[in-house]
């Protein structure tokens, strides 16, 4: 009987040392969790104008083949402070990242921003077109 | 054996402590207050703003067989301006809410810095409301005040309050825009004027308030003089009104003072003193109801929050103006 119950608590002890050694879960450069999913797109853009109200005119379209998001503004919108939000596949990053006001005011050299998968090795690049 | 000698006296000793942690501290009652006692609280929140009143309710109170109170007088620091006053009404509040009030007197009299009350009542206890409305020699000093009360019986009691810190803004509220007509802001001034009054005063013109129905996004808005022409359509501007003024637009800061009293939120001075208006444009556009724009003038020495208070559709507004000079 205590044959058995020594080789229980072996076994047992074996597997918490086994789980316990495990390596954890990977992290990228900004702590952010790097999982095994390869989805890559933008699924939603907002625009906030100083007062985080959206300054968008439409709805933005977004061209997940075209890797493009056109956004039509309000006639008169201060593009030299405006907010943009992406909403992006789970687990994905943004590349440049968007830290607050941003300055989108030239219009003749359209702002890119990279979608980074969440397996980090996937990486698309968004042109963001405006217009007014 | 040794260790039996250290160990029962170690125990005794934890015993007794824990003895002692243990006793009940027996409630006292407080002594009965015995003489003439005064307290005193503030009762007006947020920044203090020269012409605006701070409030305050001063207590006292003594024993019935002490006799009965004479007086009560604040001293400020720096004399109040028209409209300081000393309630010559004791309030209570009844069982439906409401304060209810007693007179106790005939209303007070300012001389200078002191404020007074004479009792012509007999009553031991009252609590009376002071309103110190802030002078323009208070701006951006402190203030405090010196309470006291007077019995029959020959004491005085004395309340201290503050110092409370003045702030450098001014305050101007309700002022009527309309379109084509009273449509000219200047922030120097805290005043709206017409074109031709404009055109007297075209040096501290700051914005232009404007009304368009299309686009729909342009609706009321305030525009700096010195804007590209495309934001001011049809405007024809008084001669010599050009100043470009930088704005910056804000949705949710509903001031207190500015909303006439309706909200909990107050601009303060650090919020122009921290402002950031780089890069910001000299008009806004689409303003609704109960927005506001933080404004920087040209000259960099004013910065002014406007708060729009009502819109009309027919093009005119309701706006309030707080200002603080840099």
């Amino acid at each position: 009987m205590a044959k058995y119950l020594k080789i229980t608590l072996s076994i047992l002890m074996i597997s918490v040392i086994i789980i316990s050694c495990k390596k954890d879960s990977p992290v990228d450069e900004d702590g952010l969790l790097i999982t095994f999913r390869q989805e890559c797109f933008v699924s939603n853009f907002e625009l906030l104008g100083s007062d985080f109200v959206t300054v968008r005119a439409a709805t933005a379209v977004i061209d997940t083949v075209a890797q493009t998001i056109n956004v039509t503004v309000n006639p008169g919108t201060d593009l030299k402070n405006v907010y943009p939000q992406f909403t992006l596949a789970t687990d994905c990053k943004l590349d440049p990242k968007v830290v607050g006001k941003t300055d989108l005011s030239n219009l003749t050299s359209p702002k890119i921003y990279t979608v980074v998968s969440g397996n980090r090795k996937i990486r698309k690049p968004y042109t963001l077109n405006i217009k007014f | 054996m040794r260790n039996k000698n250290i160990k029962f006296p170690v125990l005794i000793l934890i015993m007794l402590t824990s003895l002692l942690a243990c006793t009940k501290q027996e409630y006292t009652i407080p002594d009965p207050v015995s003489q003439l006692t005064n307290d005193c609280i503030k009762r007006t929140i947020g920044p203090s703003i020269v012409s605006l009143p701070l409030e305050f309710a001063y207590a006292m109170a003594l024993p019935k067989i002490n006799g009965k109170l004479v007086s009560a007088q604040v001293e400020a620091s720096i004399a109040g301006a028209s409209g300081t006053f000393l309630e010559h009404r004791s309030f209570y509040t009844n069982s439906s809410g409401v304060d209810v009030p007693v007179t106790i007197g005939t209303p007070s009299t300012t001389v200078d810095k002191l404020t007074k009350v004479t009792f012509s009542v007999d009553t031991n206890a009252s609590t009376l409301r002071y309103y110190y409305v802030i002078p323009e020699a208070a701006r951006g000093q402190s203030v405090s005040f010196t309470f006291t009360a007077n019995s029959s019986d020959g004491k005085t009691a004395t309340y201290k309050m503050g110092p409370y810190a003045i702030s450098k803004m001014s305050i101007t509220k309700n002022l009527p825009v309309s379109n084509g007509a009273n449509a000219f802001i200047s922030i120097e001034d805290m005043a709206v004027y017409n074109a031709a009054s404009a055109a007297t005063n075209a040096g501290k013109i700051d914005l232009v308030y404007l009304y368009r129905a299309t686009p729909t996004t342009f609706t009321h808005a305030l525009v700096s003089p010195g804007a590209d022409a495309a934001y001011l359509p049809g405007v024809t501007l008084p001669s010599g009104v050009n100043r470009s003024t930088k704005l910056r637009k804000v949705f949710g800061l509903q001031d207190r003072n500015l909303s006439n009293l309706q909200y909990g939120i107050y601009v303060d001075d650090i919020d122009f003193q921290q402002l950031d208006m780089v890069d910001m444009p000299n008009y806004a556009l689409g303003l609704k109801a109960e927005s506001g724009v933080w404004v920087e003038t040209t000259d960099k020495k004013y910065r002014a929050y406007i708060f729009v208070n009502s819109i009309n559709a027919a093009g005119t507004a309701v706006i309030s103006i707080m200002r603080y000079t840099l």
